[in-house]
């Protein structure tokens, strides 16, 4: 091993020369057998052991039997007394982690080594141990843990600790046993173990609330010795704050003084904690605020890049909801945009976008506008995203904001900024009606030189819908007319849909578009023939100014109705025949999307393509796929669907949740259905409803899941009949029952037989709550009046002893199903006595307005006043029922 | 959690390279992105002088050590202020273990006894010793000396 004589620090030698030049797995992995040798060499071993780990932290990986060959090498190293070589030793079987078959092997020597006198000894047993450790042999080593964590030697402890905290993870119920140790563990004097003890006591109680209370209570008292412990007992106090506020609102809160102390605090780390605690309370004041304030903006100007960042992220995070508690800080980030950290810069340039006002708005512009061109593209995006949100605050500012994204546009820049520019500009012209001309002029300029197809069909498309509705539609025809000449055949395709779209829709323009269409019927690309062939014909392409039909523009340009997906399916099964493809088989039933792709689907809107789906459009989607399903179609106005109930536990085989569907005289189940096993593929999946404590329903229909693949959501229904307008409650037990096939993972192919099989789901519920919508009124009082005492009901109830009063209320909402007005479902802290307004749409639509009054007495007894008005006699007497059963 | 330990020398060859938490697709990701901010930023920085970004809701602290890059990632309680102080930790050790800011031939020269401080101050994500001297003993198997 001459590569490892120690040389002097020549660079030029260096160069040539390091210790692992061409080192190789395969012979690293040979010169492994000295671990073998009966006379170890430790030094040589040493040296191994380093090129082995050199590997793994080049993110080598070595082969199962290859590191079983080497672990079981390096179990033979414990016969050696050398002490730098057993220090090796522990970190390379770390690194290896052996699998459990094979732990067994050093856990002997591991468990001598962590009843050795020599403390370290003890401390790197533990971690080893708890490394590769599984569940049973933990609870052998238990009780050394249990001691370890008290032992006098602070390395021990820490150790015993740490491992705490990642055992936790995996054996949640051993650890906890723990809790009186490491409780000790927090008096400690050593700073760090004190640290850790807090940290996994923390996670040991974490679902206690009282005794996290006790626990930050009594610390914020003491002495707490690290600054990483105080930071975590920072954290803990807001928690407990939080949550504690919930219940307590009027007076002054919890900790305050100890966070408003901790300001003073001689670390950095401890003051930013503090200070982030303060400005992320519930409610907090103006007069809370201001020493977090006063101290962040100080680090504003402090030399080190690390506290500017942090104090101006903080100070970013203010901004989104306290803007004007950080105005005062505004002069000291004008001067950090020119920072040479970028991060920094870009935060505080977010920060003044928020914060500034309209006067000062052209200023900031200029600043920013010298900013631009030294940054990356991902923090170019976050000031775009910005200076939008600016713009729809201070729609008056449009001009100079639009100017600015235009002219950012025409600079470098890569797809994902081009198109925050572009959505940012559409959303503005969707805001602001004034903005709408300037913004398409824009983006027809945009198109003029646009190097990416996706951005240029999304704008054509943009400009088809809101171009004709301009006053001078004419001025935008140029421009998209250049694309059929210039540009590939995906955006000249676009520019014909576009072009059409003018022409059906302002009729003094048609002739001259039709001029142009006629052209595109010689483009050497079949699709932008084919539209325009279409166009021509469907909107009369004669020359003649007639106005199009109202079915043609439909027909043309409305919205397909059905998922493109099924429709791609149809297309691709149809084959052709004399009978023509008729798009009205296509199935309208939404797959949803594949989990994967659910979880990657992002929550901002975006710009272009669809416009924003209305509110009602779950209510609309389930209401298309119902009618879509024929035993289904003949059950008339869908009332009400609930929201997804789960029937499984979270990460079961099969996750299945039920949406309840309420028509007037029947109910329908909506299973949604998951498969989570890659290698099974489900067919003919039921649920078989048993409804012995439902008396008043009667099973009418049950719509089977052809086919339920791996992660690939679908759903099968059952429908009940139930007495009309009776709001009629039960219980059903349900069971999935399906034809399981095994499906080969590496061709994906299923297996021609299957096994019939079932599996158990939770029970579901019809409650009364189900024929109620939540509708609310803007002004109870007048919709009270309106109504009339005709038919009010008023009687007394009482509730019995209750937890509080607020539960009482949420209680009484909940089984109502109604929605409380004007906030009044909050009840002020340690009152006595509530009133709750409510309001609804009982099922045959009648509207149903209901005031509750509450009481409580010193035993906790909650008695209730329950008045309803309603449209109809009989649901204001439903109502009552309701409550008195 | 602690993220990522990174350490490369100054043409960003990867020295080491310790992840935890951090799934084996995205590693090749983050060695690239955070060797790339090193060549923008770490030009004419001196050492142990830290420098911070963020990105993706997680944090980096990194800095130039003698010839040698380290970086730091963390995200939720290792913020970039708990992430500096880990940087610190690390750099004494270093400096300590070699004498000196290291060159990259002496960082080698040294790479065994680096890993076990590396393996003293980092367990598995989550911080465990943050005294060097103490460090120091224990790569030794000596207990530490304030006890």
């Amino acid at each position: 091993m001459a590569q490892f004589v120690k040389k002097d620090d020549d660079r030029d030698e260096e160069a040539e020369y390091s210790p692992f030049l061409g080192i190789e797995k395969g012979a690293v992995l040979q010169d492994a057998r000295v671990f073998n040798d009966p006379q170890l060499d430790s030094r040589r071993c040493s040296q191994v052991i380093t090129k082995l780990l050199y590997l793994l932290n080049q993110g080598e990986t070595f082969t199962k039997v290859e590191a079983t060959e080497v672990f079981f090498a390096v179990t033979k190293l414990f016969q050696s007394k050398d002490i730098g070589l057993r220090r090796m030793v522990y970190l390379i079987i770390k690194e290896l982690s052996p699998s459990s078959d094979e732990v067994i092997i050093v856990t002997s020597s591991l468990m001598k080594d962590m009843n050795s006198k020599t403390d370290v000894y003890r401390a790197n047993a533990i971690r080893v141990l708890c490394r590769i450790t599984d569940g049973t042999l933990l609870t052998q080593i238990e009780r050394y843990l249990k001691q370890a964590i008290v032992d006098k030697n602070p390395v021990v402890a820490s150790a015993a600790l740490v491992s705490g905290i990642h055992l936790l993870q995996t054996n949640p119920e051993i650890v906890k046993r723990w809790s009186n140790e490491v409780q000790e563990a927090v008096q400690s004097r050593a700073a760090l173990v004190q640290f850790h003890a807090l940290a996994l006591l923390h996670q040991i109680r974490q679902n206690d609330r009282l005794a996290v209370s006790k626990l930050v209570t009594s610390l914020t008292r003491g002495t707490v010795r690290s600054p990483l412990a105080q930071c975590l007992l920072i954290r803990y106090a807001s928690q407990v704050i939080r949550e504690s506020s919930m219940n307590n609102q009027s007076g002054d809160r919890p900790f305050y003084d100890y966070l408003e102390g901790c300001l003073r605090h001689k670390a950095e780390m401890v003051i930013f904690e503090a200070a982030r605690a303060i400005t992320e309370l519930n409610g907090v004041t103006s007069r809370e605020l201001t020493p977090a304030i006063t101290v962040l903006q100080l680090f504003l100007s402090s030399s080190k890049p690390v506290l500017r960042f942090a104090a101006v992220r903080t100070l970013n995070k203010v901004a989104m909801t306290h803007p004007m508690a950080v105005t005062n800080c505004n002069i000291d980030m004008e001067s950090l945009i020119s920072d040479q950290n970028r991060s920094i810069a870009t935060l505080a340039i977010t920060s003044l976008l928020k914060t500034g006002n309209e006067s000062g708005v052209d200023r900031l512009m200029k600043q920013i506008t010298n900013f631009m061109s030294d940054i990356a593209d991902e923090f170019k995006i976050v000031v775009v995203d910005a200076i939008r949100s600016l713009c729809l605050k201070f729609p008056l500012k449009y001009r100079s904001l639009m100017n600015f994204l235009s002219n950012i546009l025409r600079e470098e820049g890569g797809f994902e900024y081009k198109k925050a520019i572009v959505d940012s500009i559409v959303i503005l012209i969707r805001d602001i009606p004034d903005a709408k001309e300037s913004g398409l002029l824009h983006l027809c300029e945009f198109i003029e030189d646009c190097e990416f197809t996706y951005l240029s069909t999304q704008i054509l498309h943009f400009l088809g819908v809101e171009g004709p509705k301009t006053s001078d539609p004419s001025k935008y025809i140029r421009y998209i007319y250049n694309r059929v000449i210039l540009e590939n055949a995906t955006v000249r395709a676009s520019a014909v849909s576009t072009l059409a779209k003018f022409g059906a829709m302002v009729d003094s323009l048609k002739p001259r578009i039709f001029i142009l269409l006629r052209r595109c019927l010689y483009d050497n690309d079949d699709e932008v023939r084919d539209r325009a062939t279409l166009y021509l014909n469907t909107l009369g392409g004669d020359g003649s100014v007639v106005e199009t039909e109202k079915d043609v523009k439909d027909f043309l340009f409305g919205s397909l109705d059905i998922p493109l997906v099924n429709l791609e399916t149809s297309l691709k099964n149809y084959e052709p025949t004399e009978e023509h493809f008729d798009i009205s088989s296509v199935p309208k039933e939404v797959k949803s999307q594949p989990l994967a792709e659910k979880k990657s689907a992002g929550k901002k809107p975006t710009a272009l393509g669809a416009p924003p789906a209305a509110p009602t459009s779950t209510v609309d989607a389930y209401e298309k796929l119902l009618s879509s399903i024929p035993e289904f179609s003949t059950f008339g106005q869908l009332f009400k669907s609930s929201a997804p109930v789960e029937l499984t536990e979270a990460e079961t085989e099969y996750a299945v949740n039920v949406v309840k569907h309420i028509f007037d005289k029947h109910v329908v189940f909506q299973y949604n259905c998951t498969n989570t096993i890659p290698e099974q593929l489900l067919e003919n999946v039921v649920v078989v409803v048993d409804a012995s404590e439902a008396e008043e329903f009667a099973e009418v229909a049950t719509k089977p899941l052809k086919a339920l693949p791996y992660d690939t959501p679908g759903q099968t229904f059952v429908a009940f009949e139930k007495p009309e307008g009776v709001p009629a409650v039960g219980r059903f037990s349900n069971v999935l029952k399906f034809i399981v096939k095994e499906v080969d993972p590496s061709t994906g192919e299923a297996e021609e037989d299957g096994v019939e099989d079932e599996y158990q789901l939770e029970d579901s519920e019809i409650v009364a709550a189900d024929y109620m919508l939540k509708v609310g009124v803007s002004n109870f009082r007048n919709a009270w009046e309106s109504l009339g005492p005709d038919f009010e009901r008023i009687d007394e109830y009482g509730l019995g002893p209750r937890e509080s009063l607020s539960e009482a209320v949420n209680a009484v909402v909940n089984l109502l199903g109604m929605q409380p007005c004007e906030g009044t479902e909050v009840v002020a802290a340690n009152s006595r006595s509530h009133s709750c307004l409510l309001s609804g749409v009982y099922i045959g639509n009648v509207k149903v307005l209901v005031r509750l009054s509450f009481g409580v007495d010193s035993s906790k007894e909650v008695a209730m006043k329950l008045a309803v008005r309603s449209e109809d006699e009989s649901v204001s007497d439903a109502i009552h029922e309701i409550v008195a059963n | 959690m602690l993220l990522a330990v990174l350490i490369t020398n100054s043409e960003g060859n990867i020295l080491v390279e310790r992840f935890n938490g951090v799934p084996g697709e995205e590693r090749l990701h983050w060695r690239s992105f955070l060797v790339k901010l090193g060549a923008d930023n770490l030009k004419g920085v001196k050492n142990e002088e830290l420098c911070v970004a963020s990105h993706k809701s997680v944090y980096i602290v990194y800095t130039v050590l003698g010839h040698v890059n380290i970086y730091l990632v963390g995200k939720d309680e290792y913020d970039e202020l708990a992430l500096s102080e880990a940087i610190f930790v690390v750099t004494s050790a270093i400096k300590d273990v070699c004498g000196k800011p290291p060159t990259e031939r002496l960082f080698l020269d040294k790479y065994g006894r680096i890993c076990l401080c590396l393996d003293e101050i980092v367990w598995k994500g989550l911080l465990e010793n943050t005294d060097k001297d103490r460090i120091k003993r224990l790569v030794r198997l000596k207990p530490p000396t304030e006890f």
